[in-house]
């Protein structure tokens, strides 16, 4: 164990060097700020490396990453996340990313006890609920990747219904997208999550706050 | 699709987006290439040794600096690498590693220059963001003397962002899970890591994970 510790402390010192030489300004421009294009809210699941499955580099992709990808309304963690990187960083997209063989929903579509996991993946349990008929009709392998699309549609609805985003998204064309990645594949793969008018308008009258 | 959406700035941002989807092609079938079962064995499941805990910061992508492979490293972050009890978001990420996954190592992996930590120093009404940021005052409050002696008020902020590390890294033990699986199997530690923006190297902060264990057992003693 000690040993593999020592190896990710070495392959830093390799990185670091690697990277200074690959790319000079990389570190001098780190070290003044930084201003990502992309908050991806994503699994913590460790077959997911966002930055490294997106083929970007550090200062790229602000990261929010949580069991199964879930975002609860009272959530204060993700809540500030949102918060900071809309608000005070101003990105232009959020990518709401769940994904294939996620343990989190595995467990939602179980009934084993799990204590304080219990509460955090209740919003999962609520979707199984209401497509029970239709789940029951899919093998296992095909329910967990519709209860994954279920969680982002559901994901990318609450992000939708935060003022904050709100604005952004008319004030300055804040776009917000949900994603499956795929881990038997590596590829990433996007949910049509697009609005109609006029669920556009109920969403704005319902949820759009003034100062 | 709203009228909205046609606009040059949204045709840029949907060019951008498409962007991440070719890189994602790009790195999928380089990893393919040079290992036709890459994603074969991904697929099976995962089994990561570590646990990290950082910042939401776009600059820190832990498993890039650390040269870990996907399947390596369980990642949990948020603003500030904060790890408060009553968050139910990191307490069920710290359960499901230790418990379910078996992890061997929690890493909290914060870093200088951290926006988080200057911003919870200010004296300014951040809205929805106080009571995260609230916990870091709280980090401050506990090593008040200590940071009030720095005078260099660069150094101060760089102190503070190590304090911050050592003190969510007391917060990780303080949990049951922790606490028991330790007792059990002797696994997981639990270290402090701090990452240089300016030149892309961590700093091992050395916490001593057995001498803070029994300093945390005094009064959070969760095992039985």
């Amino acid at each position: 164990m000690q040993d593999r510790f020592t190896t990710a402390l070495q392959a830093n010192k390799e990185w670091a060097a690697r990277t200074a030489q690959e790319y000079p300004d990389l570190f001098p421009s780190l070290a003044n700020g930084q201003s990502p294009e992309i908050l991806w809210i994503g699994c913590s699941d460790s077959r997911c490396p966002e930055t490294v499955v997106l083929g970007l580099k550090p200062g790229d992709v602000f990261v929010h990453r949580n069991i199964a990808n879930i975002l609860h309304a009272g959530d204060l963690s993700s809540g500030a996340v949102i918060e900071y990187a809309v608000r005070h960083l101003r990105v232009n997209h959020i990518v709401l990313s769940g994904h294939t063989k996620c343990g989190g929903i595995a467990a939602a579509l179980g009934n084993k006890q799990l204590g304080i996991l219990d509460p955090w993946l209740l919003p999962l349990r609520q979707i199984r609920e209401q497509n029970l008929p239709l789940l029951q009709t899919l093998s296992p392998e095909d329910a967990t990747v519709k209860m994954a699309e279920l969680n982002v549609r559901e994901g990318v609805k609450l992000l939708k219904s935060k003022g904050v985003v709100l604005e952004a998204m008319q004030e300055r064309g804040l776009q917000v997208h949900g994603l499956i990645y795929d881990v038997a594949c590596g590829m990433l793969r996007d949910i049509d999550t697009k609005d109609s008018e006029d669920e556009i308008k109920r969403r704005l009258v319902a949820f759009k706050t003034e100062a | 699709m709203s009228s909205k959406e046609t606009t040059p700035i949204s045709k840029q941002l949907q060019q951008s987006y498409e962007q991440m989807f070719e890189n994602n092609r790009a790195w999928a079938a380089a990893q393919s290439a040079k290992d036709p079962n890459y994603f074969k064995v991904l697929a099976e499941g995962q089994s990561p040794d570590y646990l990290f805990i950082g910042c939401s910061d776009s600059r820190i992508p832990a498993e890039q600096v650390t040269g870990l492979q996907p399947g390596e490293a369980f990642v949990h972050r948020n603003i500030a690498n904060v790890i408060c009890n009553t968050d139910l978001s990191a307490m069920s990420v710290i359960n499901y590693a230790v418990r379910h996954l078996h992890v061997k190592r929690i890493i909290v992996f914060g870093h200088y220059g951290c926006g988080g930590v200057q911003a919870a120093m200010k004296p300014q009404d951040l809205g929805l963001l106080n009571p995260w940021l609230r916990n870091i005052r709280d980090v401050y409050r506990l090593h008040e003397d200590e940071l009030n002696a720095i005078s260099d008020a660069t150094a101060r902020y760089n102190r503070l962002v190590e304090l911050n590390v050592v003190e969510q890294c007391r917060n990780v033990i303080k949990t049951a899970a922790i606490q028991q699986s330790y007792a059990a199997n002797g696994f997981p530690v639990v270290s402090g890591w701090v990452f240089g923006l300016h030149n892309g190297l961590i700093k091992d902060l050395e916490i001593d994970f057995e001498a803070t264990l029994k300093d945390v057992q005094k009064i959070y003693n969760l095992t039985s």
